[in-house]
């Protein structure tokens, strides 16, 4: 019997996992380890973030899934990775530390043969000052990235409507927090549902809302933006972009790294290396991601960090990451298959797996700061990475280590993201976007490096329909219920 | 050499917003291109997309005769807004009231390909903005006012869906299926409102029209949404968000429908 172990149960590590255990069935072990104890459909939380949703539509206890699908649960973060095993075995195994109400902080070791890391990222608010610390969220914004942090948003948010409502003008800042996040999509979708929502509160004339983020052009979104088709004409995501925040009266600010944050202030630096300030009343920045810090130990107990992870903290895969210059990127960069190019046995998906670098234009600003999205590797490809990965791994366990591997680049791959401008039955919006390939491929497609007839959007209330459907569909395919494998990631 | 400009009718291409990666002569040789051009038409500047070309390029003959080579150029930042009366080459003898930046800062890459920063505004911040959206693909049409707009299309000739790209239309024979499923709603409603001004002896009749009404519009929604599927395939650029779009409309009037039949049935 083998054992495959999957470090993180959110989209991605989940998806493995759950294909894992049900390809493999019982005559196999899989073992999940996450921190969490609930499932958390993070694209929701932007609904919980303006109290349209509460932390309980948009995550549910992991356990009863994972005992339904014979899965065996630990709640405990994974602390570091034993490749070689160690002087008394030759097993591989994961450190790991409960995080479990009651054995919190106990130490426990898993062998495994093969792991899969699929942890997520950090939320390393402690990347800007005054963003968060070391123990995350700072005191002076709000964040979307957790249902908790969502709640939190939402009661500050709440706030600020009363105080509008007693007559007392107020000033949203949203964005992102760093120069070298990414997620500028989530955070696209809470400033347009934050303006919806005052909208419907009747507050709208008494807030100034602005947008800052560290994109070169708006409608970038970290994947160096994509046609959109919007006031009937198919345009690029820039002029899509422009045009809806002027319509929404939405000021912005761009090509900025935010390096600072006070309260009720942030400093940032711009890309023509200019420095400014902008004051707020709420403010929702997004932090940048970084790995979880899991260290990697040979069987001597060296400590073997730098050759699984990147320096980012992201674990290296069977990516190019010596392509160099923006000129020399080629689609071949971005990783097939995810597996660990010194152990074998060892496998990362979604935000987990080091990229071979951005997609977006790299950039700098004068003074050396580099200002550019990082890729996004989150929703549609993190599942589908994570199916494939399972799908390579439960091959090898039981056709054998010269199984073909499965593959699932996103130079070759398509993805569609429905991003939330206001929710409503009637009233709600949402841009619907495809895009072909998600990692430009220039060779096959010269010009934008995209296939355009692959690579679209359209914004309206259907959109918004399919969201709201999306959001139930996915958290029915999450908790195993029936049909669940026929749903696509 | 000279090159043609794209003017309409001509609809330009869906390629633009390339970034320019490799500094090299097809580069220097369009930045040429373009500066010929601008000479032979007397124009103030150019982008690359308006010569055909999918990079990021844009050429500004100076008061002084020289040019500004603009490459992979960004807007950065703004203030103020004015509103400016503009022509475009794109649209030849036309004008059009565009709300603009008075004031902003772009980054461009010289043919060195080292960054560099420029502030403009006035007459010059509008220039930039106007070709830095031809680069992203757009003509001025985009950034008009709704009203400013359909007062511009009723100069075009052939209307504004040309300007879309070669392939993707937004009017579609299927709008034929919405228009007479929304004029079956509100039939629907109509006679769901007539029903409480009379008679119960009429109600029973009244009830029979309602429900032919929602297998009528029933049946159109079905039609739409197997003709719309039909139809999509045939604008291959179309395809993919307009799924969505379509499953979307179509739950939307069969819920509208299921409504309103429910609501009907109770009452009538």
């Amino acid at each position: 019997m083998a054992r495959l172990v999957v470090l993180g149960g959110g989209v991605s590590g989940h998806t493995a996992a759950t294909f894992a255990a049900e390809w493999l069935g019982s005559a196999h072990e899989v073992v999940v380890v996450t921190p969490n104890a609930k499932w958390n459909w993070i694209p929701s939380n932007i609904w919980v973030g303006v109290g349209q949703m509460t932390k309980e539509d948009v995550t549910f206890d992991l356990a009863p899934v994972y005992a339904k699908a014979g899965i065996k649960y630990h709640q405990a973060k994974a602390l570091g990775i034993h490749p070689e095993g160690n002087e008394t075995s030759d097993k591989p195994y994961v450190v790991i530390e409960s995080t479990e109400a009651g054995k919190a902080g106990q130490i426990e070791n898993i062998e495994y043969d093969y792991l899969i890391n699929a942890t997520g990222p950090k939320l390393n608010f402690a990347a800007t000052p005054g963003l968060g610390d070391a123990n995350g969220l700072g005191e002076f914004t709000v964040s979307v990235c957790t249902a908790d942090h969502a709640t939190h948003a939402n009661e500050e948010l709440q706030k600020a409507i009363e105080k509008m409502k007693k007559g007392e003008r107020q000033k949203f800042l949203i964005g992102t927090g760093h120069g070298m996040c990414t997620c500028q999509g989530a955070a696209f979708e809470y400033i347009f549902n934050i303006e919806h929502e005052l909208k419907k509160a009747g507050v709208r004339d008494m807030a100034e809302i602005k947008w800052i983020s560290n994109e070169s052009f708006l409608g970038d979104f970290g994947v160096g933006g994509l046609h959109m088709k919007a006031m009937g004409f198919a345009v690029s995501s820039k002029i899509f972009a422009e045009s809806l925040f002027a319509e929404r009266d939405v000021d912005w600010i761009i090509g900025a790294h935010v390096n600072k944050v006070e309260k009720g202030k942030v400093h940032y630096e711009l890309l023509d290396g200019s420095m400014g300030e902008e004051e707020f009343d709420f403010s929702m920045l997004i932090p940048p991601f970084a790995g979880v810090g899991l260290k990697a130990i040979n069987k001597a107990g060296e400590d073997i960090t730098a050759t699984v992870f990147a320096p980012n903290g992201f674990m290296k895969v069977d990516a190019n990451y010596a392509a160099g210059a923006y000129e020399n990127w080629k689609a071949s960069d971005w990783p097939k298959t995810y597996q660990n190019p010194t152990y074998k046995n060892l496998f990362a998906c979604g935000i987990a797996f080091a990229p071979p670098h951005p997609i977006s234009k790299p950039m700098s600003s004068p003074n050396g700061t580099p200002i550019n999205p990082t890729p996004p590797r989150t929703g549609m490809p993190s599942g589908i990475m994570g199916k494939a990965v399972a799908h390579s791994v439960c091959d090898l366990i039981t056709k054998g280590p010269d199984a073909p591997l499965h593959e699932a680049s996103m130079a070759h791959m398509g993805a569609a993201c429905v991003a939330s401008a206001g929710k409503g039955l009637f009233t709600g919006t949402a841009a619907a976007m495809t895009i072909y390939p998600v990692v430009p491929d220039f060779e096959k497609y010269p010009g934008t490096g995209r296939d355009t007839d692959y690579t679209f959007g359209e914004i309206g209330l259907a959109g918004h329909w399919i969201k709201h459907i999306l959001h139930h569909l996915f958290i029915w395919k999450a908790k195993l219920k029936a049909g669940w494998t026929l749903i696509p990631e | 050499m000279v090159q043609e400009i794209i003017k309409y009718p001509t609809p330009p291409s869906v390629e633009y917003g390339t970034d320019v990666r490799n500094f090299n002569e097809d580069i220097f040789s369009l930045i040429e291109d373009l500066k010929d051009t601008i000479n032979a038409n007397n124009l103030e500047a150019l982008a690359a997309f308006q010569i055909g070309s999918y990079f990021n390029v844009v050429v500004i003959k100076e008061e002084d005769g020289t040019f500004l080579e603009l490459i992979n150029p960004r807007l950065i930042s703004t203030k103020d807004k004015i509103t400016t009366i503009e022509t475009t080459a794109y649209f030849p003898n036309r004008s059009a009231e565009i709300q603009r930046h008075d004031a902003i800062s772009i980054i461009y890459q010289d043919r060195d390909a080292t960054q560099c920063s420029l502030k403009a505004s006035g007459a010059r911040s509008v220039l930039i903005q106007r070709k830095l959206d031809y680069n992203f693909g757009a003509t001025f049409l985009s950034k008009l006012s709704k009203q400013e707009k359909a007062k511009f299309e009723k100069q075009l000739e052939f209307g504004s869906d040309i300007v879309i790209s070669e392939s993707c239309p937004t009017t579609f024979k299927r709008d034929y299926f919405v228009k007479a499923s929304n004029i079956l709603l509100i039939a629907m409603v109509l006679l769901l409102g007539a029903s409480f001004f009379v008679s119960d002896a009429i109600h029973s009749g009244m009830w029979n029209i309602q429900l032919t009404l929602s297998l009528v519009a029933l049946v159109t929604n079905i039609g739409y949404f197997f003709y719309a599927h039909y139809e999509a395939k045939l604008y291959t650029s179309c395809v993919s968000c307009q799924s969505g779009n379509i499953i979307g409309t179509t739950l939307i009037a069969l819920v509208k429908i299921v409504v309103i039949t429910i609501v009907s049935y109770f009452l009538i």
